[in-house]
């Protein structure tokens, strides 16, 4: 196993990874695309002097003869961000004990929906209108405890900074669960405009390659055209006038980048055209479809195939690019908008690298892997361009290692 | 003269189908280009009012040729959002951007071209290897994620660079002004550099390659040159000419790059102008700004293409390009 090896079968292994993440989609890990924990909420495993988010459960029915019951948590953290409780009394009272005294949140009978924010609640509870709440709730380090008085049913959430695999957004959604999203979003953008790229390319280079003539001048001038022009800033004009959806993107990704593929399939057709042992199929009666499905095809498919791996990257970044401008379906979660939002809602200044580096990493990752692919591929249908790895293959036109250092030291 | 001659009508050519699909990409899409300013609510005669302000009313044959004077013209009409002229707003712009492509171009061409004939004449080394990878790396990173990733270590982790702008607010005078302005450049210039030359070290080390092993050099050695010689002035120019071809074709990336580049880093450039054109739907302005970067390419392409006589004999003798 070489190191090459070693790369090839890694890219091959996250790739299956991510194909299947796509596949399945964050719900299969418990993950909600909905807003789960305050903005920016760091890595769960990031920061452990950040409380995590609590839950607080308390229940008691006095039919069956319960007259209360606490839940109570240690508190070794800051003031959390938020709490809100929600919930029925049904008689009694609910009193939080904090270290430095008791607060009774509620009393009599009647459905509880309190939160720290809450002018109304802050006022029962005797604290100014501007005060924050949570930090009167929890004023200290120490033991906490929920109790309940008679019956009735109540959860208290208090919020807080960590959240899951990878935090939270600026919204508090879930970035494992967008990253996730995302994964499709790539790949299908990706390998499908690529395809239909590939498919016109291949088509108009045949054509343009085995027809001649008008044809020929035609299809290669607006070749000549589009690769000269920056296709950005059309794809931008496009994807504003024409509406932002997924398959929008994939049409019009697909029409600026179908050039260079029927360049080179031009020009394979023009070296295989006049070929002897196409002449001679010409000689024997087949017809045009039939030399060019049957001959020219398959032989120009390894090539192809490069051409085709090697487009994927292109084509994601071009996506990614669209949606890191902030050209794409807003409520496509794709990892340039992942970007976007990090840069256009201030994650920077947030610290919040969290939003960042799993979007860029997994667009990055994924386009070295195509690459990867279409150079094996192109390797295989020249096999010159083969890295010069001890143990590889040298030719015997490609210079020797030794005589190019004794060149060198001349 | 006359290969040149024909290169300049390509250009033109080139630019002519940037002007009609200019046009026709707002006026044969769905939604007319007054969707962006005019409330569902307006009288037909307000909407007839604003339709005729930008002469929308008048038969399309009439309004090509009034959009093709416009453009040759560089007035560009006026932006559907101020009513200002759009050159007015556009003109401020163009240097800055051509003061951040221009460098970036030439010194990641030359940043690749030492790598990538480093990569080519130490054939299974390990530097080869890290250039290979190096160049896999910087071709295959999104501009913006790097940018981002500069951004968050040069600009606010370590704040040695602006974080945003082209210039101070409000910006110093006299020597004090051009340091302020190659210090905002510093950062999308280099990080430009950083991703630009990966796709030319990579070429050139295939190209070098290939040419390495060719009759040709094998010649030069034999008839005793020196290596260096035998390297530059026969192997490497050698492959100029498609090294050129390759710099022509990245260069329309290179300017489709000022967009995200200058987004990224809030400079004041034709690109982010295009953005923000395209974002309120004044279509005057987006396509004025649309046509300055498609004219920047073609500039560009055509100085390519005097080099290209320069060093291919074949194109100054019979006018053949490959």
């Amino acid at each position: 196993m070489t190191p090459a090896h070693v790369r090839h079968y890694a890219g091959a292994v996250i790739l299956t990874i991510l194909a299947v993440l796509a596949a399945v989609g964050p719900g299969a890990f418990g993950l909600s695309d909905g807003i789960v924990s305050p903005p920016y909420s760091k890595p769960a495993w990031l920061d452990s002097s950040i409380a995590s988010k609590t839950i607080l459960d308390v229940a008691s029915d006095i039919s069956s003869g319960n007259v209360g019951g606490t839940s109570g948590i240690t508190w070794a953290y800051d003031a959390p961000s938020r709490v809100s409780i929600i919930g029925t009394i049904t008689d009694g009272y609910l009193e939080w004990i904090t270290p430095n005294g008791r607060y009774r949140l509620a009393e009599g009978a009647g459905e509880l929906d309190l939160d720290a924010r809450d002018i109304p609640f802050k006022k029962s509870l005797g604290i100014g209108p501007f005060e924050n709440m949570a930090r009167v709730l929890f004023p200290a380090r120490g033991s906490y405890v929920l109790s309940l008085s008679g019956g009735g049913n109540v959860v208290m959430t208090i919020e807080g900074g960590r959240w899951g695999l990878l935090g939270t957004d600026h919204r508090g959604r879930d970035a494992a669960a967008l990253f996730i999203r995302g994964i499709r979003i790539s790949l299908i953008v990706g390998i499908t405009a690529t395809l239909i790229a590939a498919l016109l390319g291949v088509s108009l280079g045949i054509l343009s390659g085995y027809a001649g003539g008008f044809t020929d001048t035609v299809i290669m001038r607006s070749v000549d055209v589009l690769l000269s022009i920056p296709t950005l800033p059309i794809l931008m004009v496009l994807s504003g006038i024409w509406g932002k959806g997924l398959w929008n993107l994939v049409v019009i990704l697909s029409i600026f980048s179908w050039m260079g593929t029927a360049r080179t399939v031009r020009a394979m057709t023009l070296t295989l055209r006049d070929a002897p042992w196409v002449e001679g199929l010409r000689a024997l009666g087949a017809k045009r479809g039939y030399i060019i499905f049957r001959h020219l095809a398959p032989e120009a498919m390894p090539l192809l195939l490069a051409n085709i791996a090697l487009g994927v990257p292109g084509a994601i970044l071009a996506e990614a690019g669209l949606s890191f401008l902030g050209l794409s379906d807003p409520r496509l979660p794709s990892w340039g908008r992942m970007l976007h939002e990090a840069h256009a809602y201030g994650a920077f200044t947030s610290g919040a690298w969290w939003t960042v580096l799993p979007a860029g990493i997994g667009i990055s990752m994924i386009c070295l892997i195509f690459m990867d692919i279409g150079r094996k591929l192109e390797e295989r249908a020249d096999p010159r361009l083969a890295g010069g790895a001890p143990g590889g293959i040298h030719l015997a036109f490609a210079p020797e290692p030794d005589t190019e250092t004794s060149m060198e030291r001349e | 003269m006359k290969p040149f001659l024909r290169r300049l009508g390509g250009c033109a050519a080139v630019m002519l189908a940037v002007l009609v699909l200019n046009f026709f990409l707002f006026r044969i899409m769905p939604g007319d280009p007054l969707t962006g300013i005019v409330d569902p609510r307006f009288s037909p005669e307000a909407k007839a009012q604003l339709a005729a302000q930008w002469g929308l009313d008048r038969p399309m044959s009439e309004q090509f040729f009034v959009y093709i004077k416009e453009m040759l013209s560089f007035r560009f009409g006026l932006s559907m959002m101020t009513g200002t002229p759009v050159w007015d707003e556009l003109k401020n712009r163009v240097p800055n951007t051509v003061a951040l492509l221009l460098p970036a171009m030439l010194l990641s061409a030359a940043l690749g071209t030492a790598l990538g004939m480093h990569a080519a004449l130490h054939r299974g080394s390990r530097s080869e290897k890290l250039v290979m990878l190096g160049g896999a790396v910087s071709f295959s990173f999104p501009s913006f994620f790097v940018q981002l990733l500069l951004l968050m270590c040069f600009a606010y982790l370590w704040p040695i660079f602006p974080l945003r702008g082209t210039t101070s607010i409000p910006p110093p005078k006299g020597a004090a002004a051009v340091l302020d302005y190659l210090w905002h450049l510093a950062l999308p210039l280099f990080s430009l550099v950083i991703l630009g030359f990966g796709g030319f070290a990579l070429y050139i080390r295939n190209m070098m390659v290939k040419a390495l092993g060719e009759d040709y050099v094998l010649m030069a050695r034999a008839r005793g040159l020196p290596a260096r010689r035998v390297i530059w002035n026969h192997a490497f120019r050698g492959i100029l000419p498609p090294v050129l071809t390759i710099l022509l074709l990245s260069l329309p990336g290179v300017v489709s790059g000022a967009v995200i580049t200058e987004t990224v880093f809030s400079m004041n450039g034709v690109g982010r102008f295009l953005l923000e054109a395209t974002n309120s739907h004044d279509y005057p302005a987006a396509g004025a700004a649309f046509f300055l970067l498609a004219l920047l390419t073609v500039g560009c392409n055509l100085l390519a293409d005097v080099c290209y006589v320069l060093v291919d004999p074949r194109v100054r003798r019979e006018g053949v390009r490959e």
